[in-house]
């Protein structure tokens, strides 16, 4: 969020609204009413002075009215921008009464009541929709009694207890006694999945109240009993499984399928009795719980009727934004230039959603690439920082927020003390701008060669005073910032001299410090403004697309002959059951009339280089790239022997089923010639088992898919699963009209396989029907087998040790971050995209396709990229060559060189050091400077630090 | 005067003599994640206590073994690293590198003679604001209670 407000190309509009919108792709005018805040931004520092003199005490929304706030507030403690706004609905200032008791505390006259909303028009060459969810509200459902009772949550307000900084800051209460609860009971798919219901699953509650359970014991170890009732366990995202599994080895958490009939209350004890089936033995059973959680689920966002109005694209059945289903593009709504990401269009989660951010912004990009902005750069000469230290050092009293608790006077006598200190001076806001060009002129006056400053935190401020100080020319490294109000003033209020104390010793360490500064230069690399896409599937193919159309030189590299990955092999594809190869087809056909060059019958044989210089040689010819996106996809577990698979030319994988309906060309799938007149399908083969741990999340929807194919020729289908995770798009959808259309869905237990036999012609099944609570024996014509997604072998590896990227735990490729960094790897400048990265649908996987395209596009637009010169360093001189650093560091970036005959020292190479210092505190001869924060300069923090005492 | 009473008194006589013992702690934390952390705790207006003085790192695998020596050789009574909980790392996995590298420090502190609850790792993200407040008041009574470290001025003294 900070990096949001922060940016230069983004201009925030908060508290406003889309009123209008015209025109179209590539020159839209949008309207946006401005509501009024009543404070005004420039001057609002977030001090919260304001709110502590507010009368008022409302319910905070954040805190899903868990917590209280005032009628002048901040929405939560991170928020960006941090000005504070005013509700008129519950503040006193009207036209009878006069409080103003806001306008009179903030002492920078940044209230004004009397603003009226404002429209303004901006141009545009593209939207991008992400206005997410909204939480069903469980109020009406007379069933559930959550109108009733105080101790039935939801989901949201759950987190929001759970959350340190929330209402109960962190602890688990029950809200009628304040007691922490012994039994606690989660509901899920609140307002989905049932008969009168929402139809689509809600995707993310199943891992939230997981995550939830877990949490909630971690916060109050005196819960004794979490139950989770549960449809289906949806644990189907990379990684989700491994967790799932984690939290059934805890014996105080209870798995239970089924879904509750009524929840009801019992007045006295505010005990809460659930009553649902037992699947097990039919019979209705009653439950005893302190609390419950309702998983409620998400629903398209209140607006988004009106807004679909005001962009003029369509809703699908579902209420959320419709999506150009026949290309099976995910992010593109039903008119161009508008793009849709993360729940927009439905349910997703966290990774999936960031990703979609990514790819809405590269689909913009095309739309905006003429108004790519140039970035500039104004010549100033650098004042010269020799001889000995001379410090200034800046006292701010941020209002009354550092001032009203610290002894600014004493500290600023005491400072003038410090060694080297030849300039000590106190601000009000040293922020502002007047302060800060002070500082500038203070700099020049007194031939200051470090600045220290005392004031807020430098988080988020620190950017600010650098660049105050590199526009006068001191080099930004000069500069160091204390934190006396988030780490001091605001936290030790009520012990004025000892926090005083505190603020002089960090000051006394901070100026200790800069005498140790080093002016740093950034260094600058030019970037190749090429990409490389290796893999020639659904999502190499997308990526080199959105690349192309943005103008970017491209080259796809395919080891087959043909490309299309996956989908040459497939039939339909779900949920908008559009043939694959047409799909194919089109995309084909995008792709010989632009402009991307393609290899195919090609492999990489090497890489060298780093970001925005890449060299790759392949079998064809020697690239020289930007970027790298590695879209080799993966493979489908072959079961060889399980299930007699390899036996039996009536056992088949889901994937050879593919083959079949993919040549009828729309007539009967025939097995073995004939049609079959009964089927089985064994979920999770290959899957979710200790080989393989994760879910593979297509094979549910791909049965689902199948099923109904073969329903439509009149073959009965029974399908015996663990889980139906039916997810993505329509995918909830199919399964219910696979329901409806005959199709039988047998639960077998984890442990306990499916058992086919051959009899006679056919194949017989058996199994333990846990619903049933009965063996079930099948006489079928064919099984089919639905086997799970492997990673690829041996390319995964060949490409693990070529572009440095670890894989995860599963074996997959593995991203930088799960949900800040999905699509990016540990190496600047490899993209990932599809299946290499985890199982998913072909739409799945063109929309991260899409972020990898949008994120290789914003490096190598750029002719050279500035390296960030707080990194490390190796003084060859002290360097024995151990390898220490080369084997610690997880960027790759320290290597050997020979730099006389048998003699190798370390190398740092500053395109792959991130700076985090790590090789520096493993480096046995203290050969690697951590630049910006070097031993001697925290050294020099601990011994004045500990030399002169608290 | 019973036994009892006489062991009462012995322990308010030590309490406060102990009151008067104010520690000496060092408190690495790193940007990200334990840094952001305490920032929060100053949003939320939390109060903790004051008995400590931070140093930012980028990344708790910064933090080298001799920066934790040096402190105890120079007086300090306790040192706490605080780092980003496992999978957060702003560096992937510098905090695993820190477990490693704490493992080393704890047993050359434990070779100074100093007990093992001097020095703590602890995890703390940017929005546990409590957590970390409830960290350094956890640990500057657990330091107060041990007394001034034997390295230390007061601890050569006593
Ligand atoms: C049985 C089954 C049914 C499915 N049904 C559906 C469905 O109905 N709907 C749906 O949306 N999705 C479905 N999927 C999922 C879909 O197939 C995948 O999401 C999609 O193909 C993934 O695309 P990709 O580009 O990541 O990988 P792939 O399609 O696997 O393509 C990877 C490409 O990279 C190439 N490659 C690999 N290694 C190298 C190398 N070393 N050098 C160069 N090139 C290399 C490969 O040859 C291949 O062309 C199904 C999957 C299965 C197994
Ligand atoms: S069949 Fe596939 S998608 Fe369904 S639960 Fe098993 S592994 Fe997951
Ligand atoms: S750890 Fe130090 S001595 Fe060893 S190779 Fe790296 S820089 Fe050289
Ligand atoms: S950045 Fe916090 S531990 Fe590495």
């Amino acid at each position: 969020m900070m990096d949001v407000g922060r940016h230069p190309n983004i201009e925030l509009y908060t508290y406003s609204e889309v009123t209008h919108v015209e025109g179209k792709a590539g020159d839209f005018r949008v309207t946006v009413r401005r509501h009024p805040r009543y404070v005004d931004e420039d001057l609002c520092t977030g001090c919260g002075q304001c709110s502590d003199a507010c009368p008022i005490v409302v319910p905070n929304e954040f805190d899903a009215g868990l917590g209280a706030r005032r009628a002048i507030y901040s929405p939560f403690s991170q928020a960006v921008p941090n000005t504070f706004v005013i509700d008129r609905e519950s503040c006193l200032n009207d036209d009878f009464l006069v409080c103003e008791n806001c306008r009179k505390a903030c002492e920078r006259d940044a209230i004004n009541y009397d603003v009226a909303p404002q429209d303004v028009t901006i141009s545009v060459g593209s939207l991008i929709v992400a206005t997410g969810i909204d939480v069903f509200d469980p109020y009406t459902m007379k069933t559930y009694g959550y109108s009733v009772s105080q101790n039935i949550l939801t989901g949201l307000e759950f987190e929001r207890m759970l959350n340190a900084s929330g209402p109960t800051q962190g602890h688990v209460l029950r809200p009628t006694d304040r007691r922490v609860p012994k039994k606690i009971a989660f509901v899920q798919c609140v307002g989905v999945r049932g008969e009168n219901d929402c139809q689509y699953c809600s995707l993310f509650c199943c891992m939230n109240s997981v995550k939830d359970a877990l949490l909630a014991k971690d916060h109050a170890p005196e819960i004794e009993e979490i139950t989770i009732f549960y449809s289906d366990i949806r644990a189907f995202g990379k990684g989700y499984e491994s967790f799932y599994n984690r939290t059934k080895e805890r014996d105080y958490i209870k798995y239970f399928k089924g879904k509750p009939s009524k929840i009801v209350e019992d007045p006295a004890s505010h005990d809460l009795t659930i009553y649902v089936e037992d699947t097990l033995t039919g019979k209705p059973m009653e439950v005893v719980s302190d609390m419950v959680i309702l998983a409620s689920a998400g629903l398209p966002s209140s607006d988004t009727l009106k807004l679909a109005d005001v962009l003029g694209i369509e809703l699908g059945q579902d209420g959320f934004f419709k999506t150009e289903k026949e290309n099976a593009q995910l992010l593109r709504s039903t008119k161009e230039g508008i793009f849709l990401c993360g729940c927009a269009s439905g349910p997703e989660d966290i990774p999936d959603s960031v990703a979609q951010g990514s790819g809405a912004a590269a689909g913009a990009e095309k739309y905006v690439a003429d108004f790519r902005l140039p970035e500039t750069e104004e010549e100033i000469t650098p004042i010269d920082v020799g001889g000995p230290p001379r410090i200034g050092v800046f006292l701010c009293h941020c209002g009354i927020n550092i001032a009203g608790v610290l002894d600014i006077e004493t500290m600023e006598e005491y400072v003038r003390s410090l060694p080297n200190v030849v300039h000590v001076q106190n601000d009000l806001f040293l922020c502002s701008d007047g302060s800060q060009k002070l500082l500038q002129e203070m700099i020049k006056e007194h031939r200051l060669n470090r600045v220290v400053s005392a004031a807020c935190t430098p988080r988020t401020h620190e950017p600010i005073f650098q660049e105050t100080c590199a526009r006068i020319g001191l080099n930004p490294y000069l500069f160091e910032m204390v934190n006396v109000r988030d780490q001091c003033s605001w936290v030790h209020s009520q012990e004025p001299l000892l926090a005083t104390q505190r603020a002089m010793d960090q000051i006394r360490m901070a100026v200790a410090r800069a005498q140790w500064l080093e002016p740093l230069e950034q260094k600058e690399i030019s970037v190749e403004g090429s990409v490389l896409v290796i893999g020639g599937g659904p999502a190499g193919i997308q990526s080199a697309l959105d690349l192309d159309a943005q103008g970017f030189p491209v080259t796809l590299v395919e080891k087959e002959k043909e490309l299309g990955g996956r989908l040459r092999f497939l039939d339909r594809l779900l949920p908008e059951n559009v043939p694959a190869v047409d799909l194919l087809q089109r995309k084909l056909a995008q792709l010989k009339a632009s402009g991307v060059r393609v290899f195919t019958e090609t492999e990489i044989k090497e890489v060298g280089g780093f970001v925005g210089n890449f060299e790759v040689s392949t079998t064809k010819e020697t690239l020289k790239v930007g970027s790298i996106i590695l879209a080799s996809g993966s493979d489908v577990y072959d079961p060889k022997d399980e299930y007699d698979y390899e036996k039996y030319s009536n056992v088949l994988t889901n994937m050879d089923l593919e083959g079949i309906f993919a040549q009828t060309d729309g007539g009967e799938a025939l097995i073995n010639g004939t049609k079959p007149k009964r089927v089985a399908f064994i979920q999770c083969v290959g899957s979710r088992n200790e080989d393989n741990p994760h879910c593979s999340r297509i094979c549910c929807p791909t049965t689902v898919k199948q099923a109904l194919r073969f329903r439509e020729q009149g073959t009965d289908v029974a399908v015996f699963y663990r889980d139906m995770r039916t997810v993505g798009h329509g995918a909830e959808e199919q399964y219910r009209a696979a329901r409806g259309v005959g199709v039988v869905f047998i639960r077998y237990p984890d442990d306990q396989k499916p058992v086919v036999t051959k009899s006679g012609k056919g194949l017989r099944i058996q199994a333990f029907g846990t619903m049933l609570n009965d063996t079930v024996n099948m006489e079928v014509d064919a099984v089919i087998l639905a086997a799970g997604m492997v990673p690829k072998e041996p390319d995964t590896n060949t490409f693990k040790e070529m572009l440095k990227v670890p894989r995860s735990p599963d074996g997959f490729m593995m991203e930088r971050h799960p949900k800040l960094g999905p699509v990016e790897t540990t190496t600047d400048g490899i993209f990932l995209a599809g299946c290499v990265q985890s199982p998913k649908s072909a739409a799945e996987s063109m929309a991260q396709a899409s972020a990898a395209a949008g994120k290789a596009a914003s490096l190598v637009c750029r002719e050279r990229i500035k390296l960030d010169p707080t990194i490390c360093r190796v003084n060859e001189a002290l360097c024995r060559g151990c390898r220490t650093c080369v084997s610690i560091c997880d960027f790759h970036a320290p290597e050997l060189v020979e730099t006389s005959p048998g003699i190798f020292v370390a190398r740092i190479n500053e395109a792959l050091c991130k700076g985090c210092g790590t090789c520096a505190a493993w480096c046995p001869t203290e050969a690697i400077a951590a630049q910006h924060f070097t031993d001697q300069q925290i050294e020099a923090m601990l011994e004045t630090m500990l030399e002169e005492g608290l | 005067m019973t036994e009892k009473k006489t062991t009462a008194k012995k322990k308010t006589a030590k309490k406060t003599e102990k009151q008067k013992f104010v520690p000496k702690i060092v408190a690495f934390a790193c940007n990200w994640c334990s840094y952001a952390g305490a920032d929060n705790a100053g949003v939320n207006r939390i109060q903790y206590s004051p008995h400590f003085r931070v140093i930012r790192t980028m990344c708790s695998g910064r933090v080298k073994p001799a920066f934790v020596l040096k402190a105890f050789e120079m007086g300090a009574d306790g040192v706490l690293v605080s780092g980003c909980h496992f999978g957060d790392c702003h560096y992937i996995f510098g905090n695993y590198r820190a477990v490693e590298l704490f493992e080393k420090t704890k047993k050359l502190v434990h070779l100074l003679g100093l007990e093992d609850e001097r020095l703590r790792l602890e995890w703390v993200s940017a929005a546990e604001g409590i957590r970390w407040a409830e960290l350094i008041n956890e640990f500057v009574d657990q330091i107060t209670r041990l007394g001034p470290s034997p390295l230390s001025e007061n601890g050569k003294k006593s």
